[in-house]
């Protein structure tokens, strides 16, 4: 995550910044799954053959991480459609020359 | 039950799009109108019932503590009838507008932006809120490129990479706090905030205010904001402005008041309100394009109406909300009246509307009674929000909101030398070329009308609205009560 945003900070290059931007909601989702993981649990699937829901782990942070991935994609691909019309104007993905607009 | 319609007739219109442009081309501009009228009526009706006791309705057959729920308190609904309402008048001023591109698509995601605001208003568990604030987010960053120009292209760029990192936060803020506590429901945490006294909690509250507060646009989180106003198309910059900062502001009190109701944070919040007012105005004043001007005057405002919140007495809270109503109709007109007004004359540059009072007497009208609203002259709608709010600072406590009082003056005083110089322009400054005169069409002058009809009703009589916001400042201050409606 830290690295993430730390590209996302020192990049010049508008595809490597959306990348960190996607390192950075990566590991995210890292940290939504890790909080609901408990030691030695298995997948929360209830069937005829897992024990009892002590033994798994906590199901509610994996919807969340799955809603957290598809909403990514979404800006993802927004972001990558973007760059690609921002190319075609300024025919350069370099943000420091990409500054027509300020205060 | 009648309130989950608020949020599902936007966005299953939103998605149906596709099918009614198969049956016509030309249907899709009424789609919005229609739904948004919909969410209207639905609104005023709910209110008087959520105002005496605020609706919990469960969605997925599992009770509040565990399932997904919306509580269409007297805030949620009042705010989603404003959204409504100000989404109705930019969506008749659309009809016409929006001649150029894919207007089918252009209006879906015109109705998810609204789906989202009123679903992030409406709900009671935090990833919601999460989501449905993205939803708003997403399609806001979609329509700011809808036209696809250079500085479109670029400022939806700019707003995408800080938006979604501000979510990124909020996510990070919502897992800490489901680590800690296990739920997601809001009243849920609110309960057990109580017992834990950990650094944790403050690195969550950082998190979400810090996310929340980049749509909101409070400073210094507001890089974004005037290059997406005033490039985005003028419809689109009246709903950013009007609703999706609007939004922000609600997610930040919420989770400051209802979930984590620490006193001590306020005072920052309120500084930063104040930073963020004195930043907007000053920055305001020293543009020329007419638009990025608005925007800067957009991002004062918020920090006027944050600051009138953090006061957090119900008083205080409710001249916020009062001047956060005011805000969206008089902005809202402003945008779709310059709006209009540059794309008759086709520069955003403010000499460019030399004279063009006299050409177009009713847009600028329009546009001048939005503006003095805006600046507080009476007797329009700005003037009882900003003296309500300074009635709620005096009774606060000693010479320190004195001096905050002085400074929110000193924005005002500012904030009056910009709009009055863009008086001077439209009236008194003489047409350097002639501007070919085109006569308003009723699709734009109606929305226009209507809401500086209500801006000056809103200013007469601003004790219509008093009672509802007094019963939805209670909502987000009492605390207690808000746990207790939901979890029964």
């Amino acid at each position: 995550m830290i690295v993430g945003l730390y590209t996302m900070l020192t990049k010049k290059n508008l595809i490597k910044v959306i990348i960190g931007l996607s390192l950075f909601e990566t590991g995210i989702h890292l940290l939504l799954v890790v909080v609901g993981y408990i030691q030695g649990a298995t997948a929360p699937i209830f069937s005829k053959t897992t024990g009892s829901s002590a033994e798994m782990v906590d199901p509610t942070p994996q919807a969340l991480v799955l809603t957290a991935i598809v909403i990514g994609v979404a800006i993802l691909a927004l972001a990558l459609s973007l760059a690609i019309r921002l190319h075609e104007y300024y025919g350069t993905l370099n943000l420091r020359k990409i500054r027509e607009l300020k205060w | 039950m009648v309130a989950v319609l608020l949020i599902v007739v936007p966005l299953g219109l939103a998605f149906a799009m596709p099918l009614f442009n198969f049956v016509s081309k030309h249907i899709a501009g009424y789609i919005p109108i229609a739904a948004m009228l919909c969410n209207l009526i639905l609104s005023i009706l709910l209110l008087p019932s959520v105002m005496e006791n605020p609706q919990i309705v469960v969605l997925g057959g599992l009770s509040p503590p565990l399932g997904i729920h919306l509580v269409a308190g007297p805030l949620g609904v009042g705010l989603s009838g404003l959204i409504s309402l100000v989404g109705l008048a930019v969506s008749i001023y659309a009809w016409g507008y929006i001649k150029q591109g894919a207007q089918d698509k252009y209006h879906a995601l015109y109705l998810l932006l609204l789906s989202g605001a009123t679903g992030a208003v409406l709900t009671g568990d935090l990833f919601n809120l999460f989501v449905f604030y993205e939803i708003l987010c997403i399609s806001s960053y979609a329509l700011v490129a809808y036209l696809g120009d250079r500085n479109g292209v670029e400022s939806a760029v700019k707003y995408l990479i800080q938006g979604s990192v501000g979510s990124g936060l909020i996510l990070v803020g919502i897992a800490i706090l489901y680590g800690m506590f296990g739920t997601l429901n809001m009243a849920q945490i609110a309960i057990h905030i109580k017992d834990v006294d950990s650094p944790a909690i403050f690195l969550a509250l950082v998190f979400l205010v810090t996310g929340f507060g980049v749509e909101a646009a409070v400073f210094p989180l507001n890089a974004w904001l005037p290059d997406a106003h005033s490039t985005a198309p003028s419809s689109i910059s009246a709903i950013l402005s009007g609703i999706a900062i609007k939004v922000g502001i609600y997610a930040v009190a919420r989770v400051l008041f209802t979930i984590f109701g620490v006193a001590a944070v306020f005072q920052y919040v309120l500084l930063l309100g104040l930073v963020t007012l004195l930043v907007g105005e000053i920055c305001a004043f020293s543009q020329d394009n007419i638009k990025r001007m608005l925007a800067y005057s957009s991002v004062g405002q918020v920090g006027l109406i944050v600051f009138a919140i953090c006061i957090a007495t119900p008083d205080g809270v409710g001249a916020g909300l009062f001047q956060l109503v005011s805000h969206a109709l008089s902005k809202a007109v402003l945008f779709l009246g310059v709006g209009y007004l540059v794309a008759c004359s086709g520069s955003m540059s403010l000499s460019s509307l030399n004279g063009i009072g006299k050409r177009m007497p009713v847009v600028c009208f329009a546009c001048v009674v939005a503006a003095f609203s805006l600046v507080g002259l009476p007797p329009f709608a700005g003037f009882a929000g900003k003296f309500l709010i300074i009635r709620a600072a005096l009774a606060g406590k000693g010479i320190f909101f004195t001096v905050l009082i002085g400074i929110v003056l000193l924005a005002t005083v500012v904030e009056g030398a910009y709009f009055f110089r863009m008086v001077q322009t439209l009236y008194f400054k003489d047409a350097k070329k002639q501007i070919e005169f085109k006569k308003t069409p009723a699709s734009a002058s109606i929305p226009i009308l209507a809401l500086v009809v209500l801006i000056v009703a809103l200013g007469v009589y601003p004790d219509v609205l008093l009672p509802y916001l007094k019963s939805a400042a209670a909502d987000l201050l009492n605390k207690a009560g808000y746990i207790k409606e939901v979890l029964g």
